[in-house]
């Protein structure tokens, strides 16, 4: 009886110390004095990953393969949703109560900033420092996963956005906005049933893509130092050209209401000369009953000078819950390691279609063989570039969508939106830290 | 416990049939002594159901009350999530969404979005109601099937909706002259596409409480109006309407409070676009507590979308209730 009392004071006074620990460490962001001890035997890591569509043996392999080179750390991969943004709000209030129920996790390339700055991430320079993520990685990515100059994920497959074109329709690929609205306009000519150009314009994070694709395509930059810019004479100038192609009978009113899907299957169906996209559409495209196949090039989106245009990077990193318990760390950094290897990039691009973020893998002989169309990806991937670099993306992304809409369907012209854009993130930036 | 505390309890605990007062066993005579009996029974039996209701009121607190008094504290913050921000700013979020345009709209698109939504569900809801009241072979099967899309998942009937939209394959566009028509991305139209899949969805559930009050106007009141030589749109006027006032007073709080609330369905089939033109409350609200991480002024806007569900169920109550007291 005495006994059982003492243990049950002992459970109320361990309670108290660890809700005291918490307050304590409350708004600090890494990881308090409070982590749990490292319990007997191996040690348990678990990643935290979106689902690998296609024939799931390959990535178990791969996933056997770090256990196999590592039999003291136990390994546990749990799935997301594959929904970006129902993943944004699981991280966002886990994180926000120090989860570690998981130590490895993916990441989209415009949360990595936003979760360094609240502390939800760990910085692990000392690990991949930036200059050596720098070397081995494609720029893009590389500068995505660094801010202030420490490493703070390292970038697992990329994608970014590129040009599709009808090889039968168009004498070759266009380099300028000009030229696209050109070739458009010709073929229309020859079979007045078709579409000119479809991308995605519904309110959506797509239309912040292809709307600062258009935007660096008229030699717009996307900040200026810490201040994220977005009422500039490229913007206005990208925005007038985007509406241009509703006015001008090139984008059919459809691409108002189009994310990716919507404009891969009216592309795929041969209806449209050119289509905006992502790497995935090629392999749809290509598929045997696909009315295109053979018939699609791929190329940079275009530009003003001719000059090959920036797709927007799209792609996930693989970041370490900043919660982690130091005994974990070194396990879940292997992991990591392990999972960005030449090898496991190899296998995710020949079996998944991602595209590897690591330079040496492009050289690989069984890639060229098993994927040749990842490797003439090449070029488009070197030349991605991050959405702006700032924690306060979720914001910025809001208030771009709706004024970005605004300007594609018509409800407000190009300077009145910008304006409203950059008088309210400048409100928020300015009142924040 | 004292002896007496335990024969309270007994007593509380006994039906009040057995009680002497009630069983006549005791004489008259001793009316004090009664009084002061019937008082300390009464006593335990309000503690007894007190201590019955408890659990309920518990659970009540902590899943309703707690929450709503946390997202009222929260919404008197500036609190960023990301920069580990919590300051306190009184009132200072409620100031800012007085001059903030996105609310307005959102709150005018809400308003829009109920009224129509709710007006003619009734109407086609009541229509339904007297079809299905009335005899005639395969009705239950009728009944059946017209719940069929009060049946299917929101998020699925909408995600249905957006194929049957679409500009390219849809059949909506393809039946409806004029073929360059884009429902979900030309502003006006996008919103009057969600509320018809919010109509189409809920109709059958307004039909069916509809139909459950209809089913409770007798017969014979009918009987006598016909031969009295009332027709049959004097009787649904003079009869069927009057009677079946407090069922659809219930069937409209009901439907404008959840059209007030709406997000599952729209933000599916638009995710508030084009330029939040189909935004509600409750997607502004979601957007900025989720997507830009701002607990403080999301909260606010949680605390705006519930007062104003609150008022416009108090109005209704105020309103249709007193009414119904003059009628009566």
């Amino acid at each position: 009886m005495h006994k059982a009392g003492c243990g049950v004071m002992r459970i109320l006074t361990l309670v108290g110390l660890v809700c005291l620990a918490a307050c304590h460490t409350g708004g600090g962001g890494a990881a308090g004095t409070n982590e749990p001890a490292k319990p007997p035997g191996k040690i348990r890591v678990v990643f935290k990953h979106q689902p690998m569509w296609g024939e799931p043996e390959p990535f178990r392999q791969l996933l056997a393969g770090f256990s196999q080179e590592n039999p003291d750390i136990d390994l546990v991969t749990e799935v997301l949703p594959n929904a970006s943004d129902a993943v944004h709000q699981y991280f966002l209030t886990s994180l926000e109560g120090r989860s570690r129920d998981y130590d490895v996790f993916i990441a989209d390339v415009v949360w990595v900033p936003e979760f360094a700055r609240a502390g939800w991430i760990s910085d692990i320079s000392d690990a991949f420092p930036p200059d050596g993520v720098k070397r081995d990685f494609l720029p893009g990515p590389a500068e995505a996963v660094t801010v202030e100059g420490k490493t703070y994920a390292l970038p697992w497959y990329v994608d970014a956005g590129l040009l599709y074109y009808r090889t039968d329709l168009v004498p070759r690929a266009p380099k300028t906005f000009d030229e696209l609205i050109q070739f458009a306009k010709d073929a229309k000519k020859k079979d007045p049933s078709l579409y000119g150009y479809v991308w995605q314009g519904r309110q959506y994070e797509g239309l912040v893509c292809d709307t600062y694709e258009a935007i660096w395509g008229f030699g717009g930059q996307t900040m200026n130092g810490n201040r994220v810019m977005v009422d500039t004479k490229e913007s206005r100038g990208a925005l007038t050209y985007l509406r241009s192609l509703f006015t001008e009978g090139i984008s059919p009113p459809s691409v108002t209401s189009a994310g990716e899907e919507e404009a891969r299957r009216t592309f795929q169906d041969g209806k449209a000369v050119f289509m905006r996209n992502w790497p995935y559409a090629w392999g749809e495209a290509q598929k045997p009953d696909s009315p295109i196949k053979g018939k699609v090039g791929i190329t940079t989106l275009p530009t003003v000078t001719g000059e090959p245009g920036h797709g927007a990077l799209g792609g996930w990193q693989l970041a370490l819950n900043a919660y982690t318990p130091s005994w974990r760390r070194e396990a879940a950094v292997k992991f990591m390691k392990y999972m960005t290897s030449k090898k496991a990039e190899v296998t995710l691009a020949v079996h998944y279609g991602r595209n590897p973020s690591r330079k040496d893998a492009y050289k690989d002989e069984g890639l060229r063989k098993e994927a040749p169309f990842i490797v003439d990806l090449l070029p488009v991937l070197e030349n991605a570039k991050p959405r702006p670099v700032t924690p306060y993306y979720g914001m910025l992304s809001d208030v771009l969508q709706s004024e970005f809409s605004a300007v594609v369907s018509g409800i407000r012209p190009p300077e009145a939106a910008l304006d409203r854009a950059q008088k309210f993130l400048d409100h928020v930036t300015q009142g924040g830290s | 416990m004292t002896a007496k505390h335990a024969e309270n309890v007994d007593r509380g605990s006994l039906s009040p049939k057995l009680t002497p007062e009630h069983s006549g066993l005791r004489k008259s005579g001793d009316a004090p002594f009664d009084a002061a009996k019937k008082k300390h029974a009464g006593q335990s039996d309000r503690r007894q159901a007190q201590l019955m209701v408890l659990p309920a009121v518990v659970i009540l607190v902590v899943v309703a009350f707690y929450p709503i008094l946390a997202t009222m504290w929260l919404s008197l913050h500036r609190m960023i999530l990301v920069f580990h921000e919590e300051t306190f700013v009184g009132l200072g979020n409620y100031g800012f969404l007085l001059s903030d345009p996105r609310f307005w709209s959102a709150l005018s698109n809400t308003a829009y979005f109920a009224a129509v939504a709710v007006v003619i569900e009734l109407i086609l809801g009541l229509g339904f109601a007297l079809i299905l009241n009335a005899a005639f072979p395969g009705r239950s099967l009728l009944r059946a099937a017209i719940l069929v899309p009060w049946a299917i998942p929101t998020v699925v009937s909408a995600k249905l909706w957006a194929w049957l939209f679409n500009p390219e394959y849809g059949l909506v566009t393809h039946l409806l002259p004029g073929h360059d028509v884009n429902w979900l991305g030309m502003p006006g139209y996008a919103m009057h596409a969600a509320i018809l899949v919010d109509v189409w969805k809920t109709t059958p559930f307004v039909a069916l409480l509809l139909l459950a009050g209809l089913q409770t106007i007798p017969q014979d009141i009918y009987k006598a109006a016909s031969v009295d030589g009332a027709g049959t749109i004097r009787q649904f006027f003079s009869i069927t309407l009057p009677l079946l006032r407090n069922t659809i007073v219930v069937t409209l709080i009901f439907r404008t409070l959840d059209a007030s609330r709406v997000f599952d369905a729209v933000y599916v089939l638009t995710e508030g676009g084009p330029a939040n033109t189909t935004e509600t409350l409750s997607i502004y609200a979601y957007k900025t507590l989720m997507r830009v991480g701002d607990f403080g002024y999301g909260s606010t806007l949680s605390v705006v979308t519930f007062l104003c569900v609150m008022g416009i169920s108090l109005v209704y109550l105020k309103v249709l209730g007193v009414e119904r007291g003059k009628g009566a």
